[in-house]
This record gives structure tokens, sequence and C-alpha cells, in this order.
């Protein structure tokens, strides 16, 4: 009987048996985590609210030979106000969904965890940058290893008439770079994804929102062209 | 280990039902095979035929055995108020409480960006129609306190308030019969905010 301590930030959870769940966290240590909690869906359970999705929790698991069993869960940082905003909900979800794709089970995850967690905090304090899902999606990106190549040419490392964008080349291209498959992209849209990768993301850069569409565009389907998978339907809107 | 055919595949059936292990299902199975013929055949028709007689409500969606459900059709039921909810069962556990003399809109469901249900999934046009054909004042939305209903409830305020209907949430609040201590943060937290004068 072998009890073990962890701690992570709630992804998801779904229905298993009669009463229970399957959550599925992101822990820094431990990298996708799932457990089970029993009888968590009746109204008087212990646990209540605790295991809800955004929850950043300090569990005690017992081990089990498939899946582990939360016996104890307390919470560190709830996030109780961003559930209460539409806007802000769905933009968490859309980073749950992001990092349930890219993270993976025993791996140590620390830098998707402090990105989650400083992203949640952000959407938390109030409404939120109309790009923020734009710069977690680059931030993303880069955390997994796949940052694309924004301030310079990824052919030639150029850095200036960066007016296309290639997926499979993994970024931004010049003139003479360029090739059949890349896209064009607008006036400014490359220094705005740029800025919006580089900067904090509690600190973006100011608002274009004539670019904001685009600059969401460009950066899900390059995550979906590396991940290998459509981003549901939250990151699309 | 393996039964005759006959027995081993009413087992595996019975098996893949919810709550139902593997030994429950020998058990049940073992139970039939010894009552009298008519009992066994009396339950495999019930099963039949509430397959085949139960459908959808053309209006609320709940489940009924005609072109209306019974909720639909009461006449002394109050149409300005209507009750939303996720699921046609949870309908029955609002019932339970005789506090709701109104009608009910089932969704099919709730929004959930993380699953991919969106809210062209669920029923939301229908009940956009309803609440101008049936004048509804006020829509009472009974999701789950969970993230996804809550997402719902955001939705469907933000779908339906610009229409001129009240749109409430259910409370959130302590188990009655619980102790303060065991509350956990978001609960009680909401429970505070929800407070009301006595
Ligand atoms: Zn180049
Ligand atoms: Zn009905």
């Amino acid at each position: 009987m072998a009890l073990r301590h962890d701690q992570g930030i709630v992804l998801r959870s779904y229905p298993f048996g009669e009463a229970d769940r399957v959550v599925v966290l992101l822990s820094p240590n431990q990298g996708k985590v799932r457990a089970v909690a029993k009888g968590v869906r009746k109204t008087k359970s212990r646990f209540g609210g605790r295991l809800e999705p955004f929850s950043h929790v300090d569990l005690v698991l017992y081990e089990g030979r498939n899946l582990d069993t939360i016996t104890q869960v307390e919470v560190i940082e709830a996030f109780p106000h961003l559930r209460q905003d539409l806007d802000r909900v769905l933009a968490a979800g859309a980073m749950v969904e992001v990092l349930d794709v890219v993270a993976q089970e025993e791996e140590a995850s620390h830098r998707a965890f402090l990105l989650l967690q400083r992203s949640l905090r952000t959407l938390e304090e109030g409404p939120p940058h109309r790009d923020l899902v734009t710069a977690f999606l680059l931030k993303a990106a880069d955390v997994v290893g796949v940052g694309p190549a924004l301030a310079e040419c990824a052919g030639c490392g150029a850095t200036g008439g960066l007016h296309r964008f290639s997926f499979a080349a993994g970024g931004v291209l010049c003139d003479r770079c360029r090739t059949p498959g890349a896209v064009a992209l607008r006036d400014g849209l490359t220094g705005y994804l740029a800025a919006l990768a580089a900067a904090p993301i509690d600190a973006l850069p100011e608002e274009d929102p004539s670019l904001s569409d685009d600059a969401l565009g460009v950066s899900r389907r390059f995550l979906e062209y590396h991940l290998d998978r459509r981003l549901g339907a939250a990151v699309r809107a | 280990m393996m039964f005759e055919a006959p027995i081993q595949r009413l087992i595996d059936e019975l098996a893949r039902l919810p709550g139902i292990g593997r030994k429950s299902a020998q058990r049940l199975a073992f139970h039939i095979l010894h009552v009298e013929e008519e009992d066994a055949r009396r339950l495999a028709e019930s099963i039949l035929s509430m397959r085949s007689e139960v459908r959808l409500c053309d209006r609320c969606f709940n489940v009924t055995d005609s072109e209306e459900c019974s909720i639909c059709r009461d006449l002394r039921r109050d149409p300005s108020t209507m009750c939303v909810v996720e699921r046609p069962q949870d309908i029955v556990v609002v019932e339970k409480t005789q506090e709701f003399r109104g009608r009910y809109h089932v969704l099919g469901g709730s929004i959930s960006p993380i699953e991919g249900i969106g809210p062209d999934q669920l029923r939301m046009r229908e009940l956009v129609a309803r609440i101008e054909d049936e004048q509804v004042s006020e829509v009472i939305v009974a999701t789950n306190p969970t993230v996804e209903g809550d997402t719902t409830a955001l939705y469907l305020a933000r779908l339906l308030k610009p229409l001129g209907v009240r749109v409430t949430r259910l409370a959130s609040g302590l188990p009655v019969g619980g102790d303060l201590d065991y509350a956990d943060e978001l609960t009680l937290g909401r429970a505070l905010v929800g407070r009301r004068e006595m």
C-alpha cells in the first residue's frame, strides 16, 4: 500500500464507472497524471469542487495497478473568477486542451506548468488581452520545442522582408526563401506575432484588433501542423 | 472461466451495463436461467418495447411515449417559466423537489470546449424558438455546477438576455445535512456570494 504526494493543475476529467471520475492533471514533476476520484460526481462528495478543471491542487494518491486513486485534495489556487465569464472560461478551456495534447505522462513539465499557471492567473485577474490565447499557443509551441521562427527567416536568418509563413519550414520566410506552400502574411502580422511570442504572458504588447484573427489562425494552424492534430472549438473562437 | 455459449453471451451483454461487474453479470444470468420462462420473456419484451415506444418530446426533448411529454401536455403548468437542463434524467430530479411548476427544455448535454462540444451540438436554436413562441419570461438554468455546466449557463445568459427574458441560475451552496468544515473553497465561496437576507 503505497501513498505518494503530487501537485498539479486539473486539465479535465471524465466520468468513470457509476459515480467516479478520472481526473487528468498537469504536474510539474510528473507531466500528465491520471487518477481516479471516487464518488466525486455525488453532490455530497468530500472532494466537492476541488477537482474541477483549472484548480491547482495538492494531492495524496494511493498507487494502484493501473490508475492511482486520489485520497486527499487540498486547493493551492482555485481561480474562481475566470469561471464566471464566458470569454475567460473559453480561453482557459483552450489552454488546458492544448496542454492535454502536448503533455506526456511521466515526463517533467515545469515550463508547461508555469506557462499554464501564469496564464490562468492573468485570466483570473480581469478581462484578458484579446490575443492571450494566440500568445499562449506560440509559447506552448516553444515549450514543446517547435517554437516558430518569427524574428528572422527560418531559411536564411535574414531579418527583413519576412512576408510569408511556412508551417513545414517552421516559421516566417523572406522573399528569397519563400516556398510555394508558404502563406502570405498581411502587413504588420510578422512583427505582431514576434511580439506576442516574446512578451511575458501577463505583459503582452498593445492589442491590434485588425491582426487578431490572422494571428490566431496562423498560430493555431502551425501548432496543429506540428502536433498532427486538430485543436477544438475553443481554440478556433 | 467461460460458460456455454448462450449463457456466456448474456453474461457479456449484462456486464456491459453501467455498474455491473463480471460477478454480478454471472449472478444475474444464472438468476434469469432459473426463473419461469414467462418472467424471462417479460423482461426481454420490456427492454424491446421501451426502446421502440420511448421517444423524445417534440417540444422539450424530455423522454415520452407520445408526441409531447406529460409535462408539456399539462395545462396547469406555468408556461412563462422554463427550466433548462442537460439531460432528461435531470427533469425527474427537479420534479421531485415539487418546487417548480413551469416547463422544461432539455439541451442534450453541455458546452465542453475540451471535448469539442459547442453550442451548435446542443438544442439552443430550439430553445430560442420556444422562448419566442411560448412567451417565456424567465429561464432557470439548471445545468450541472461543473466548468461545462457553468460555461453553458454563461452562454445561455449571453444568448437569451437580448430577447428580454430574465435568466437565472440555480444557486450553488452547501449540501443540506453536511458539516461546514468539509466544504471546499469553491463551494463555500459561492455560498457566500449567493448568501441571502434573513
Ligand atoms: Zn530567407
Ligand atoms: Zn415535453
